[in-house]
């Protein structure tokens, strides 16, 4: 008997309109791997919750380990056999402390103490974090707060565990970390479900499930769903590594590593041959440089593909590459002229840092460095990609240029404005260059999108016809176009149209400049590109974008990469230069699929020779 | 800092870690060591006992390695309100009053009676806050609701809810830096829109509407934060059944020890003036 048995569940939230799941049917195995892909709303989540009574399934139709968890009696058997990891680690922590955090299920199954302490042990053990044992969760870095969380599902030794886009809100060095213990789960003999957004991710799993609108759309091997050529259909997109095959007229191979691709391209064509496929250009020792530059297209080429399947991205990629260069000769530009640009806002640079730091709780026993001597030229006209571990301080930096903070010591000159000089009108400063904060839309208040639109330029002084010709501009450019929307509930809107709402609520101010912290962070694949092309579209006109991410491939993408480390930036430059002979793995960030793509090809070209 | 504050880093209540004989004593303990300083010192009528009460937490302190400069600091927020009744008492003269006259500054004269009434006020007032920083400062967020828990543990086959009392506690105190948190970052998205809190506007009702952009948004996210904690207890079998419990805070000898004297330091300092004054009566 299968360990999960869903029999055409459907279940209708209280007071919607349509259904969340209509009509799915799933048999799951214990030790199987499953991933659950879908674009957001097609009711992913609402399935993982049925299957362990947080929504009452109907009766009958969904099995955990042969209870129904649509009865409390069942419930509490299905919960036993399924944990779920949820998606923002701190949400899921409920003790103040990591070991008591971890027994917290096993106290409401009234585990015995000394049992309860082995088993502790052993799953702080099982997920490397012994050595926190005895802290508070709050002082652990995302990633780590995620392995807490499995730790404490492991803990009640589940036969399944669900992955609720747990990797989604973490950076890539969590991520890994996370999608290993999923690893050694399958391998001991327990299910993963794990629902996520990343085809990489999906691909590791032996099956695939796709939901579309609340219906199953396919469920089987994931082979099968990308070779058939229907993911773009429900917006989702193809794997890196697949996406780059199939660009260079390879068979793709699901879940292969960038190191057996390049192995492949180098083995099928011989090096020097592979590189100038890569990068269009010959492989002399002159051109290394320029090679590296250049593969930002490749690299682009292959998300913009993999995101949409669409050919017209990756010439909107191309584009990038070009205002690439361009951007290089005005950051050269910036810091020929950093004296002048002090007081000058038409200088090259849009903002600049002059050993900028800015500490938390100064004086106190908690005290933080946030930023640390940060000195950095922002060239004007480009698109900056900041990126680092969290807690590196890139949004502690993005709020120094926004001047919503103040260095402690040192400079921040934001559009030609020190922050810091008194008499500074720090409320122009910051509408000038706004940030849109991590996750905006929760900020969102208005009823309707038009008003929340509205609510910057209000604040400008606008009204009247000047306050609606500016909105429509906005919530055009931002892809909501106004006679449709502007009458729309924000609340309603979907997951990737409610962020564009709150990054057209930034837009209509007109800014000079827009600072982005981590716009596209929890996004199905087809928004993540819908909001990056926005960006695209934002800075083509001349306009300056700092944004933070971590996804390396989207920092490709940009005309700029400053990489931070301990609230220091360690690395400026192009991407060609960052991720190319400049990256350093100490970094703790990953590397975009190209560059590592690239990378595969010259090792293997040396390894031959 | 400077700027636009951050709250979400301010750390609530100000437990230090260590391994002092205080630290060590079971949550329940301490809660009753708390009674013994803060319920003297709110009720006797005694000077004596009062003053008493004031040394409790300053000999406490040293031994559980927390500075006393430290404790006296947490009295700082309350002198206001003291010099303010202290000013009320002195002001207004008592009835029948017929203790000799220490000063006279014009109209206004100060009795012994008025003096002595003064300073056990201001003595209760350190007592109390003394005693609470002491408390905070060695019980840890986690024993502060497990303390509650064994309290309330002999009422629970009663019916009553004090595990739950309990957890309740706890996941108050995970919210505040949430809730700082999101205020903090709500704040932050409409200060980059442009909004000015409050300032300019006039009346009461547009007063209110300038925070509305703030309200609306924190109230929201509250909520959803409070039902994604919910369903992650929910989905670790919370509420399944008869619960263990992970941290043993029974106690040894030396905490059924010290419940035993801070019982009777109670009992004396309530008892005692009477008693005293019934011998010296008889």
């Amino acid at each position: 008997m299968s360990l999960i048995r869903v029999r055409s569940l459907s279940y209708t939230y209280p007071g919607a309109e349509s259904p969340a799941l209509s009509d799915v049917s799933l048999e799951l195995d214990d030790g199987e791997y499953l991933a659950i892909v879908g674009a957001n709303g097609s009711g992913k989540s609402t399935l993982v919750r049925c299957l362990n009574g947080l929504l009452v399934p109907p009766a009958g139709s969904v099995s955990v380990a042969g209870a129904d968890p649509s009865d409390p009696v069942g419930r509490a058997a299905a919960r036993r056999a399924l944990s779920i990891v949820f998606q923002s680690p701190p949400d899921q922590l409920v003790a103040s402390v990591v070991e008591e955090d971890v027994a917290f299920g096993l106290e409401n199954l009234g585990v015995p103490r000394q049992e309860m302490r082995e088993r502790v042990a052993a799953a702080l053990r099982d997920v490397g974090l012994e050595s926190e044992r005895t802290r508070s969760p709050r002082f652990l870095s995302a990633g780590q707060q995620q392995r807490l969380a499995v730790a404490g599902a492991i803990a009640m030794r589940p036969r399944a565990v669900a992955f609720d886009e747990a990797t989604s809100m973490i950076d890539p060095v969590g991520r890994d970390d996370v999608l290993r213990l999923m690893d050694e789960l399958v391998a001991e003999g327990v299910a993963v479900l794990h629902v996520t957004h990343d085809m990489d991710e999906a691909a590791r799993a032996s099956r695939v499930l796709v939901l579309s609108d609340g219906r199953v759309a396919y469920d089987g091997s994931p082979n099968g769903l990308f070779a058939s050529g229907e993911a773009a259909r429900y917006r989702l997109g193809l794997p890196r590594s697949y996406a780059a095959a199939l660009e260079l007229g390879l068979e793709p191979v699901v879940g292969e590593s960038a190191a057996a691709l390049g192995h492949r391209i180098a083995s099928s064509d011989g090096p020097a041959e592979a590189a100038r496929r890569l990068v269009g250009i010959s492989r002399t020792p002159e051109a290394r440089a320029a090679a590296a530059t250049g593969s930002a297209a490749t690299g682009s080429a292959a998300t913009g593909s993999a995101a949409t399947g669409s050919a017209t991205t990756g010439s909107a990629a191309t584009d990038s590459a070009a205002t690439g260069s361009a951007a290089t000769g005005s950051a050269a530009t910036g810091s020929a002229t950093t004296d002048s640009a002090t007081t000058d806002s038409g200088g090259a640079s849009a903002f600049s840092l002059r050993g900028a730091s800015m500490r938390y709780l100064a004086g106190t026993e908690s005290e933080r460095l946030a930023v640390d001597a940060a000195t950095l030229e922002l060239p004007s006209g480009a698109i900056t990609a900041l990126i680092g571990r969290t807690g590196s301080g890139k949004s502690s930096l993005l709020q120094l240029l926004d001047a919503l903070a103040l260095p402690d010591s040192g400079i921040v000159v934001s559009l030609g404005r020190v922050t810091a000089e008194p008499g500074t009108d720090l409320r122009a400063v910051r509408m000038r260059a706004p940030l849109a904060v991590q996750r905006p839309e929760s900020a969102l208040f208005e009823l309707y999108a038009g008003d929340e639109v509205a609510f910057g330029p209000r604040n400008q002084g606008l009204s009247g016809k000047a306050l609606v010709e500016r909105c429509r501009a906005a919530m055009d450019e931002a892809g909501l176009p106004f006679d449709e929307y502007r009458d729309a509930l924000s609340r309603a809107l979907s997951g990737g149209r409610k962020r564009r709402l709150a990054i057209a609520s930034v837009l209509s101010l007109e800014p000079e400049a827009l600072l982005l912290d981590e716009p596209t962070s929890a996004l199905d694949p087809a928004s993540r590109d819908e909001v990056m092309r926005l960006i695209r579209s934002y800075a083509d006109r001349g306009r300056t974008v700092v944004m933070s991410t971590h996804s390396m491939d989207e920092a490709a993408r940009a005309d700029m990469v400053a990489v931070m480390r301990g609230g220091a930036v360690v690395a400026f430059g192009p991407p060609g230069q960052v991720f190319g002979e400049g990256w350093d793995p100490a970094w703790g960030v990953g590397r975009p699929f190209a560059y590592e793509l690239l990378e595969a090809v010259s090792r293997d070209g040396e390894a031959t020779q | 800092m400077k700027g636009l504050e951050f709250w979400k880093h301010v750390s609530i209540g100000r437990y230090v870690e260590s391994d002092s004989m205080v630290h060590r004593m079971s949550p329940s303990t301490k809660y009753l060591w708390l009674l013994a300083a803060v319920l003297p010192a709110s009720v006797s009528r005694s000077a004596i006992v009062v003053a008493a009460v004031t040394l409790l937490p300053l000999i406490l302190a040293p031994l559980a390695g927390v500075r006393i400069r430290f404790l006296l600091r947490g009295v700082l927020p309350v002198l206001p309100f003291v010099a303010l009744a202290a000013a009320i008492q002195l002001l207004i003269a008592w009835p029948n009053d017929a203790s000799p006259v220490l000063a006279r500054v014009g109209p206004v004269s100060v009795t012994a009676r008025e003096a002595l009434a003064v300073l056990t006020m201001g003595l209760r007032f350190i007592a109390i806050m003394t005693a609470i920083g002491l408390f905070t400062s060695v019980t840890s967020e986690g024993d502060t609701a497990r303390g509650v828990e064994d309290l309330f543990s002999p009422l629970s086959s009663l019916g009553f809810p004090a595990r739950p009392l309990a957890l309740m506690i706890a996941v108050a105190f995970r919210f505040i830096p949430i809730i700082a948190g999101e205020f903090e970052s709500v704040v932050k998205a409409q200060a980059a829109r442009g909004a000015d809190f409050g300032a300019g506007a006039r009346g009461p009702i547009r007063k209110a509407k300038a925070y509305l952009p703030l309200l609306v948004p924190v109230t929201i996210r509250a909520l959803e934060r409070a039902e994604a904690l919910a369903e992650a207890m929910e989905a670790r079998c919370y509420g399944t059944g008869p619960a263990t419990r992970y941290v043993d805070t029974a106690g040894g000898a030396a905490d059924v020890v010290a419940r035993i004297v801070a019982m009777l330091w109670i009992l004396a300092a309530l008892a005692g003036p009477a008693l005293a004054a019934s011998v010296g009566g008889s």
